[in-house]
């Protein structure tokens, strides 16, 4: 508080002052200016651009190259057409929306079921701690641990045999579309409680009066739920499904350590496809036509859900 | 009344489910490694947890690993919030021509998939001797945490009044002086939130970790601990398991100390 409190005499000398200013020589102030704001922005702007912006626009350029890190040679567009040729890239694109629509349906839907259901409930904070301990744990443990339990003889399948579902058991990791999708519950398991905090947060925000209000109208359960708490819900909502797809379309760790995006290639994302092209095969100009699409499809998403939040913004007048 | 039964079974079933692995997790991490025997346990049988951490420590270096990532995660978002605080605050407070071009600059940052940095940036690094070094990773820490806390500072830089720094202008007091004295004690929380997910963030990155570090002495925990469960590991999966749980405490324990300031300053900007 004791910064606030100069602002007010101040504002009565601004006057005169104001007019001193003028008379002074406009032209060398505005460079004295120029001088400051270049001191503030220039070490952000330079480690973005010297360690992000330019590697971008490398690998853009890269692309454009038949290039296996000893030679390079210009092919033009002809790493694209290949790539959208390749039945391994259709899969890779495919497994990519999978991630993209499971981590919807699952992180976010659940984490907006549990804010609900445990909200104003007394023992929810229980409930809510064990939801949100695998959110602090690191992506590597969260991975280490999830292989012990879909191993062939690991956890889950030594479960099923013991409560006389043997015939359930699975080799989990090892075929498509099921690899997957366990991944996706591995990553709804440690990715549940960031939605689960955000929506309660949401939660807090919306006025008591307001759903006081509803209820005497005679809303309950359900029709409250739907009627008053979602729409209320919404900036909120908007921030968890756009953190959720620019999340889920870069989808790496997981894959990488419970399957290196195998057997094969078959449990790829488009992430682990460009880094195996780069990194294992040095198809340096593949690798990168594949990090573009990603970029593009990446920037397009993560625009529109922008474009649309700044736009409920100005319609709701928040 | 029955709609309240259903609910309290509903979210005790989905608790105890999301215990189940956390369960196993630190059941398996006691088992002494010479008592696995292949398949996970359910019950403690001993308490081989301390040498299971040793162990891990000895075969695996995970307490270089753990040094390691406690300097990139201490140094790297510490650097990150003070650099993207000054860029926030020539965005949202200094006579700045087309802040919002300026601000699409940094923050696009967020947006570029990771994985497109990669190639060039080893390539970069490789010349310029930055490669497998404390220096490199550091630097490449700083520049990714940078978007996301200038994102937090500037929405927070925003709600500062304008009176504030205008009142400051005209009493001649310059622009370093008001960052320092006005609107950086001002943005205290911001800069504490900003940091304790660039905190987290860098903990649990593994990507760059294995991109651009090899020895030892360099490598981040995680990327050692991807080494240790991998084709090539010679310890048995409780070992893994206790080394994971320890480099996954400070986060934790990170998180659990700041869940409720969490709240409180996420809740501002709501």
């Amino acid at each position: 508080m004791d910064v606030l409190t100069p602002a007010d005499p101040a504002a009565s000398r601004t006057r005169p002052r104001r007019s001193h200013a003028l008379v002074h020589d406009p032209r060398s102030e505005r460079r004295r200016a120029a001088v400051w704001v270049g001191a503030f922005l220039t070490p952000a702007v330079a480690l973005i651009l010297l360690l992000l912006l330019a590697p971008f626009l490398i690998t853009a350029w890269r692309s454009l190259f038949d290039d296996n890190g000893v030679t390079a040679r210009f092919v033009g567009l002809s790493n694209y057409i290949a790539l959208f040729s390749d039945p391994d890239f259709g899969r890779s694109l495919l497994n990519t929306v999978l991630w993209v629509v499971g981590t919807l349906v699952l992180p976010v839907l659940l984490g907006l079921l549990l804010a609900v259901l445990t909200h104003s409930v007394r023992w929810g904070a229980a409930a809510r701690t064990a939801v949100v301990i695998p959110y602090a744990l690191s992506g590597s443990a969260t991975a280490l641990l999830w292989t012990f339990l879909l191993k062939t003889d690991g956890a889950v399948n030594q479960t099923l045999n013991a409560v006389g579902l043997g015939g359930l058991q699975q080799e989990w990791l090892l075929h498509w579309p099921m690899n997957t999708l366990v991944m996706i519950v591995a990553t709804t398991w440690q990715a549940t409680g960031a939605s689960l905090i955000l929506f309660l947060i949401g939660l807090q925000t919306i006025p008591s009066e307001t759903i006081e209000a509803a209820r005497l109208d005679g809303a309950q359960g359900f029709q409250l739920f739907l009627r008053v708490i979602l729409p209320q819900l919404r900036p909120m909502t908007v921030v968890v499904v756009g953190m959720s797809i620019v999340n889920s379309l870069k989808t790496f760790d997981i894959v990488w350590l419970l399957t290196q995006g195998g057997p094969g290639t078959a449990s790829e994302t488009l992430a682990l496809t460009m880094y195996r092209q780069t990194f294992t095969l040095n198809r340096y100009g593949y690798g990168a036509a594949v990090s573009v699409v990603l970029t593009v499809v990446v920037v397009a998403a993560s625009w529109l859900y922008l474009r649309r939040q700044v736009q409920q913004r100005s319609g709701e007048g928040v | 009344m029955t709609g309240r039964t259903a609910r309290g079974v509903l979210v005790t079933l989905i608790s105890v489910l999301w215990l189940v692995p956390t369960w196993l997790v630190v059941v398996n991490a006691f088992t002494p490694t010479e008592q696995y025997t292949g398949s996970p346990r359910w019950w403690f049988t001993s308490a081989g947890l301390f040498s299971n951490i040793r162990a891990a420590f000895d075969s695996a270096d995970v307490g270089q690993g753990l040094l390691n990532t406690l300097m990139y995660s201490v140094i790297g978002g510490a650097v990150a919030v003070v650099i993207s605080a000054l860029a926030a605050f020539a965005v949202t407070v200094m006579p700045v021509r087309r802040p919002g071009l300026w601000f699409w600059f940094i923050f696009i940052g967020t947006v570029l998939p990771l994985q497109t940095f990669l190639s060039p940036l080893f390539t970069g690094y490789a010349t310029t001797n930055l490669y497998d070094t404390q220096y490199g990773m550091v630097l490449i820490y700083v520049a990714l945490t940078i978007p996301f806390a200038f994102f937090v500072n500037r929405n927070f830089m925003l709600t500062v009044p304008k009176e504030i720094s205008e009142s400051a202008q005209l009493d001649g007091v310059n622009w370093l002086s008001m960052f320092l004295r006005i609107h950086l004690p001002l943005a205290r929380n911001a800069l504490l939130a900003a940091f304790i997910f660039q905190f987290t963030w860098i903990w649990n990155d593994l990507l760059f970790g294995i991109t651009l570090s090899l020895s030892p002495n360099v490598r981040p925990v995680t990327a050692t601990l991807a080494d240790l469960s991998g084709n090539y590991g010679t310890v048995g999966p409780p070992v893994v398991l206790a080394g994971a749980l320890v480099a996954s405490l400070p986060t934790v324990v990170l998180f659990f100390v700041f869940q409720r300031f969490f709240v409180n300053s996420l809740r501002l900007t709501a």
